[in-house]
C-alpha cells in the first residue's frame, strides 16, 4: 500500500521534471543542429559553437551579463549586509518601518520597478543636464558633461537597487539569531565597533551573507524587465539580446550559448552536491539552520529558498564561480577602458551586412555600436524616453519628417559625405526632407503581402485577405501602427496619409474585428521570418526586401509570394540622419558616407534585399550578382526589390500626420486587443 | 557604561543612514516620480485624464488578473503535491530534486519560453508529432473539420502555460521548504490522537504550510500578471496584458510615458491591496491555527 503510493507519487514528480526539462533538453539537441532551425534536425554539428565565439554580439552581452551581475551583487552584498546591521541596531519601531519600504522592490512587480527607476533616471538627466549647463557657465575650470544617458551605469544602479532588499533579508535572520550581548561585550573587552563587526559579527551571520549574494546573483542574472527599461541603447545584456533575437530569427548560437551555461551550473551543482554527499556521511551532523520564526508571507520570499538545504551547495557554488569570473570581469575592464572612438547607430529591424561594419572598424579604427529597433515608433519611443545615445538613425520618411519637424537631428555637412553625389536624383529632396539638409537614404521599397502558395490556394489581390475568417489564425498583423492602419486604409479606398478622424476609426474598426475574430494569429515585425519561413503562419504584410531574405530560408513545404494588392500600398524610403547633439558627429559622417558607397550598397543590397538608393550601385547590381552567384539574376525578382516606375506609380509614400493625428493612431493602437 | 553601549549602538546604526538614502533615492522617488507622470499629460499637469482613460483598458485588466489568477492555481494544484511528496523523501533524493528545480532558473527564462515558441507554432514539434502519428486527420474525420494543425501557439493557454512553467519552481520552493521544517511530533501527536492521514493533512499540514503557500501564490501571482514577454512570444501580442499595454507606452509603438505610469499605478495598487488582503486573511488563519 504505502509503496504503491510512493510509487505514484514519485511518478508524478517525474513527469513535473519532465515538464520542466523538455524544453531545456530541445534547446540543446538543437544547439548540435547543422541547419538553423529550431524544428526541423538536419544532422549534427559543432558548426554553432565555433561561430559563437565569432558572434561580438553575443559575446559582448554574455560580458556584459557577468560584468553586471558580478559588481552588483559584490556592492550590493557589502551594502546590504552593513545596512542590515545598522537596521538591527534600530528600535524596533524604525526597524519595521524601514523593512516595508525595504520590501517595496521585491513586492512590486518587475515592470514597475523597471518603469519607475527608468522616469527616475531621465527626470534626473534633464535635472542634470541643467545644473551642469549652469554651472559650466559661470566657471570655465572644470566641465561637467550636460548630457548623460542611459547605459552602464543606470544598468548597475538598477540591480544594486533590486539585489539589496535580497541581501537584507538574508542576513536579518543571521542577526536576529545571534546573541545581542555578544557585540557589547568584545566592545566592553576594548575593540572598537569596526573591530567588533570585523570579529564577532561578521563570522556570526557569514552563512547569510553568502547566501544573500547568491540570490542577489541569480536574480541579476535571470533579470531581464529591469534591465531592459534602465540599460538604454549601449549595454545589452544576454536577456535582452535574447529578447531581441526572439522577435526575428533566433540564431542557434544562442542555444550554444546557453548550452555551455547550462552545463556549466550542472556541472557545479554536481560537484557540490557530491561534496555535501561525503561530508555529510563524515560527521553525521545536522547542520540545518534553526527554524525561523514564520514571518509574514512576502518577507519570506527569498530567505526560504536559502535556508533550504540548497542553501548550502549554492554557498561552495559562489566562491567557485567568483574566482572565475573574476578574471574575466578584470580582463574586460582593462579591454573597455582603452579608449576607440565610437559611433552609434540605431537601425530598423536586421538592416545591415554585418561583414560592412567589420571593414568600417578595420579602415577606420571606429567601433561601432550597431543597434536595431522594431518599428520607426520604437525608434521614437526610445528617443523620447531618453533611453537612447545615438549618432546615427535609420528611419523611415515619414518618422525623420517628424524628427525634422521636433528639431531632433541635426544638419548634415555634406562635404564630409562625398558618396551623396551617387545618390540617385530620385530619392533626392523628398517631401520628408524638402531641401536635403539632414538626410542620406539608405535604401527604399514597397510594402506588401507575403503568403504561403502552399496553404493559400487562391491568388492573393486584395488587403482584404488580411481580414478574412477563411485564414483564421494564420495571419500575422504588422506590429506597428503606421503600416496596420495604413493597410486598412488603402483597402477601404482611403488615403494612407488622411488625417480624417472617422476614416481613421473606421480603418480600425476594420483590424480591431478581425482581431476579436481571431484571424490575426499574433503581431509581427521581424518575428515576420521566422513565421514565415518556417510554414507558422500563412499570410503577412512586410516589405519587399525582407520577402526576398525569406525565400533563401524556406522550409520544406512552403512557398511565399509576394504581392503589391491592387488598392495599392506604401512605397517608402529609409534615410540616416544624425541625431541633435550627437556626441560623435565626425563618426557619424564618415559611417554615412561609407554605407553610401556604392560597394557597401552593393553589398547591402545582396545582403539584405532592399533596393538601393545609390545610381550606380542600382545598374550594376544584375552584374554584380552574376559576378557572386555565377548564375543569372532573375529580373522578376528584380522588379519586387526595386520596384519598377509604373507600380510606384500605384503607391502613395507615408507623410507625416499632424500632431493630432499622431495621437489618435497612438490611441487606437493601444487599444487594439483590448 | 550603559551611556557607552548605548553610543556603540548609536554608532552602529549609522550604518543604517546611507541605505536609509538610497532606499529614497531608488525606491521612493522613483514611485513619486511614476505617481506625478500619472497624474499629469504631456499636455497639462495635475489632471485626472490618464485614469478616466482606464475603462478602455478594463479588458486588459481583467485578462491579465484572470490569466494570473489561472497559473496561479495551476502552479498550486501541480506545486503543493510534488512539494509535500518530496518532503516525504530522503534527504539525498531531496538534494537532488531541489537542485534540478533550481537549475532552470540558471537558464533565461526568455530562451526557455521561446523554445516552447518551436513546439506549440502551427507547424512545430508538436504539430508535426500529431501529424505523423496521424492524430490530426483522425480528429478531422471524427468531427469533420478540416485543421491542417491544433492551433496552440497565440492563444491564452499558451499564455498560461507558459506561465506556468516559468514560475513552478518559485511555488514549489516555497511550499517545500515550508513542509520540511514541519514538526514530526505535531503529525505523529494528531496520529495518536485519532486522525486519520486524511484528517491530519487538513487540520495540521494544510493550515502551518499555509505561510509557504501564501508566499508561493504572491511569487508567480506578481509576475504572472505583469508578464510581457511571455505573452508577446506565445500570446502573439493581439490579446494584450497588463505588461504590453505598458511596455508599449515606454517603449513599444506607442509612446505615452504619463498614461503608461498611470496604468502601473493602478496595477501596483491593485496587486498590494490583493497581497495585503491574503496576507492578512492567511496570518488569521495561523494564529488561529496555533491557539
Amino acid at each position: 500500500m504505502r509503496k504503491q503510493s510512493r510509487f505514484g507519487s514519485r511518478l508524478l514528480i517525474g513527469l513535473v521534471f519532465l515538464f520542466l526539462y523538455a524544453p531545456i533538453l530541445l534547446l540543446i539537441v538543437f544547439s548540435f543542429n547543422a541547419g538553423d532551425s529550431s524544428a526541423v534536425w538536419r544532422g549534427f554539428s559543432l558548426h554553432w559553437y565555433a561561430q559563437l565565439f565569432q558572434n561580438r554580439i553575443i559575446m559582448e552581452s554574455v560580458y556584459m551579463t557577468l560584468l553586471v551581475s558580478l559588481l552588483a551583487t559584490v556592492i550590493s552584498t557589502a551594502a546590504g549586509t552593513f545596512a542590515a546591521v545598522g537596521l538591527y541596531s534600530l528600535s524596533r519601531r524604525k526597524r519595521e518601518a524601514l523593512m516595508t519600504v525595504n520590501n517595496i522592490p521585491m513586492m512590486n512587480a518587475d515592470i514597475v520597478t523597471g518603469v519607475s527607476l527608468c522616469l527616475f533616471f531621465v527626470a534626473f538627466f534633464q535635472g542634470w543636464g541643467v545644473f551642469a549647463k549652469w554651472f559650466n557657465g559661470i566657471q570655465g575650470a572644470v566641465a561637467l558633461p550636460t548630457r548623460l544617458t542611459l547605459g552602464l551605469g543606470t544598468l548597475l544602479l538598477a540591480h544594486i537597487a533590486f539585489d539589496i532588499p535580497y541581501v537584507i533579508l538574508n542576513v536579518a535572520p543571521k542577526l536576529r539569531q545571534m546573541d545581542k550581548n555578544l557585540l557589547d561585550a568584545a566592545q566592553d573587552l576594548g575593540c572598537t565597533w569596526m573591530q567588533a563587526f570585523w570579529k564577532v559579527a561578521l563570522p556570526e551571520i557569514k552563512p547569510g551573507i553568502v547566501s544573500g549574494a547568491l540570490i542577489a546573483f541569480t536574480m541579476s542574472i535571470d533579470d531581464f524587465v529591469i534591465s531592459y527599461f534602465t540599460a538604454g541603447s549601449s549595454s545589452s545584456t544576454l536577456a535582452m539580446t535574447i529578447y531581441g533575437m526572439t522577435k526575428r530569427r533566433i540564431t542557434p548560437e544562442i542555444n550554444a550559448v546557453s548550452t555551455l551555461l547550462f552545463l556549466s551550473v550542472l556541472t557545479l551543482l554536481v560537484i557540490t552536491n557530491v561534496r555535501e554527499a561525503r561530508l555529510e556521511k563524515r560527521n553525521a551532523k545536522d547542520f540545518s539552520p534553526a527554524p525561523a520564526k514564520p514571518r509574514p508571507a512576502a518577507v519570506e520570499k527569498a530567505a526560504q529558498w536559502m535556508g533550504s538545504p540548497t542553501g548550502r551547495w549554492a554557498q561552495r557554488g559562489l566562491a567557485a564561480l567568483c574566482v572565475a569570473v573574476f578574471a574575466i570581469v578584470v580582463s574586460g575592464l582593462a579591454n573597455a577602458t582603452t579608449s576607440r572612438p565610437v559611433v552609434n547607430v540605431c537601425s530598423l529591424g536586421e538592416y545591415i551586412d554585418t561583414d560592412l561594419i567589420n571593414q568600417f572598424e578595420e579602415e577606420t579604427g571606429i567601433r561601432v555600436n550597431y543597434q536595431t529597433a522594431e518599428s520607426n515608433e520604437a525608434i521614437y519611443s526610445l528617443l523620447k524616453s531618453g533611453g537612447a545615445d545615438y549618432d546615427v538613425v535609420v528611419t523611415s520618411d515619414y518618422m525623420i519628417a517628424q524628427f525634422i519637424e521636433e528639431d531632433m537631428v541635426e544638419p548634415l555637412d555634406y562635404g564630409n559625405i562625398p558618396n551623396f553625389e551617387r545618390i540617385d536624383e530620385r530619392f533626392r529632396n523628398l517631401p520628408y526632407d524638402p531641401e536635403n539638409q539632414f538626410t542620406v537614404p539608405y535604401t527604399w521599397g514597397t510594402l506588401g503581402i507575403i503568403y504561403n502558395t502552399n496553404v493559400v490556394s487562391e491568388e492573393i489581390t486584395s488587403w482584404s485577405a488580411l481580414y478574412d475568417d477563411k485564414y483564421a489564425g494564420n495571419v500575422l498583423l504588422i506590429n506597428n501602427s503606421r503600416d496596420a492602419l495604413g493597410e486598412a486604409l488603402l483597402y477601404l479606398g482611403y488615403s494612407v496619409n488622411t488625417t480624417d478622424e472617422a476614416e481613421i476609426r473606421q480603418a480600425f474598426d476594420l483590424i480591431a474585428s478581425a482581431n476579436r475574430r481571431g484571424v490575426f494569429q499574433g503581431k509581427a515585425s521581424d518575428e515576420v521570418f521566422q513565421k514565415m519561413e518556417g510554414g507558422n503562419a500563412a499570410i503577412a504584410t512586410y516589405y519587399a526586401g525582407d520577402y526576398l531574405s525569406m525565400l533563401d530560408n524556406q522550409a520544406d513545404g512552403v512557398e511565399l509570394a509576394y504581392v503589391i494588392p491592387e488598392e495599392g500600398s506604401n512605397w517608402f524610403v529609409d534615410a540616416m540622419c544624425v541625431l541633435k547633439d550627437a556626441p560623435h558627429k565626425d563618426a557619424a559622417e564618415q559611417w554615412i558616407n561609407f554605407i553610401a558607397s556604392t560597394e557597401a550598397n552593393l553589398a547591402n543590397m545582396d545582403y539584405i534585399g532592399y533596393a538601393s538608393p545609390n545610381r550606380e550601385a542600382l545598374e550594376k547590381y544584375p552584374a554584380y550578382y552574376e559576378e557572386l552567384y555565377a548564375e543569372e539574376l532573375d529580373m522578376e525578382l528584380y522588379e519586387i526589390m526595386a520596384a519598377p516606375a509604373e507600380v510606384l506609380e500605384r503607391c502613395e509614400s507615408y507623410l507625416v500626420l499632424p500632431a493630432e493625428t499622431r495621437a489618435l493612431y497612438n490611441e487606437l493602437w493601444v487599444q487594439l486587443g483590448t | 557604561m550603559p551611556s557607552r553601549r548605548a553610543e556603540m549602538k548609536n554608532k552602529r546604526s549609522l550604518f543604517a543612514v546611507p541605505y536609509v538614502v538610497w532606499m529614497a533615492l531608488f525606491v521612493v522617488i522613483p514611485i513619486l516620480i511614476m505617481v506625478w507622470y500619472a497624474f499629469t499629460t504631456a499636455e497639462s499637469g495635475g489632471t485626472l485624464d490618464n485614469f478616466a482613460q482606464m475603462g478602455t483598458y478594463a479588458s486588459v485588466f481583467l485578462r491579465s488578473f484572470r490569466l494570473a489568477a489561472v497559473a496561479t492555481l495551476v502552479c498550486l494544484l501541480i506545486g503543493y503535491p510534488v512539494s509535500y511528496w518530496m518532503a516525504r523523501e530522503g534527504a539525498g533524493f531531496q538534494r537532488v530534486a531541489m537542485a534540478l528545480i533550481m537549475l532552470p532558473m540558471w537558464m533565461n527564462f526568455l530562451l526557455r519560453t521561446y523554445s516552447w515558441m518551436s513546439i506549440l507554432e502551427n507547424n512545430g514539434l508538436l504539430n508535426q508529432l500529431f501529424r505523423n502519428i496521424g492524430l490530426i486527420s483522425l480528429v478531422n474525420r471524427l468531427t469533420g473539420s478540416e485543421l491542417q494543425y491544433f492551433p496552440m501557439i497565440g492563444t491564452s493557454g499558451a499564455v498560461v502555460l507558459g506561465m506556468v512553467y516559468n514560475y513552478l519552481p518559485f511555488m514549489i520552493l516555497p511550499v517545500y521548504s515550508v513542509i520540511v521544517k514541519l514538526d514530526h511530533s505535531l503529525l505523529e501527536a494528531a496520529q495518536d490522537l485519532g486522525a486519520n492521514s486524511a484528517r491530519v493533512f487538513r487540520k495540521v499540514i494544510l493550515p502551518l504550510s499555509l505561510p509557504g503557500v501564501l508566499s508561493g501564490v504572491t511569487m508567480v501571482f506578481v509576475p504572472s500578471v505583469s508578464t510581457f514577454a511571455i505573452s508577446r512570444l506565445l500570446g502573439g501580442g493581439t490579446q494584450m496584458m497588463l505588461g504590453d499595454l505598458i511596455e508599449q507606452q515606454f517603449l513599444g509603438g506607442a509612446y505615452n510615458p504619463h498614461l503608461g505610469a498611470a496604468i502601473s499605478l493602478v496595477m501596483m495598487v491593485i496587486v498590494v491591496v490583493c497581497m495585503v488582503v491574503m496576507n492578512h486573511f492567511g496570518e488569521g488563519e495561523e494564529q488561529a491555527v496555533m491557539l
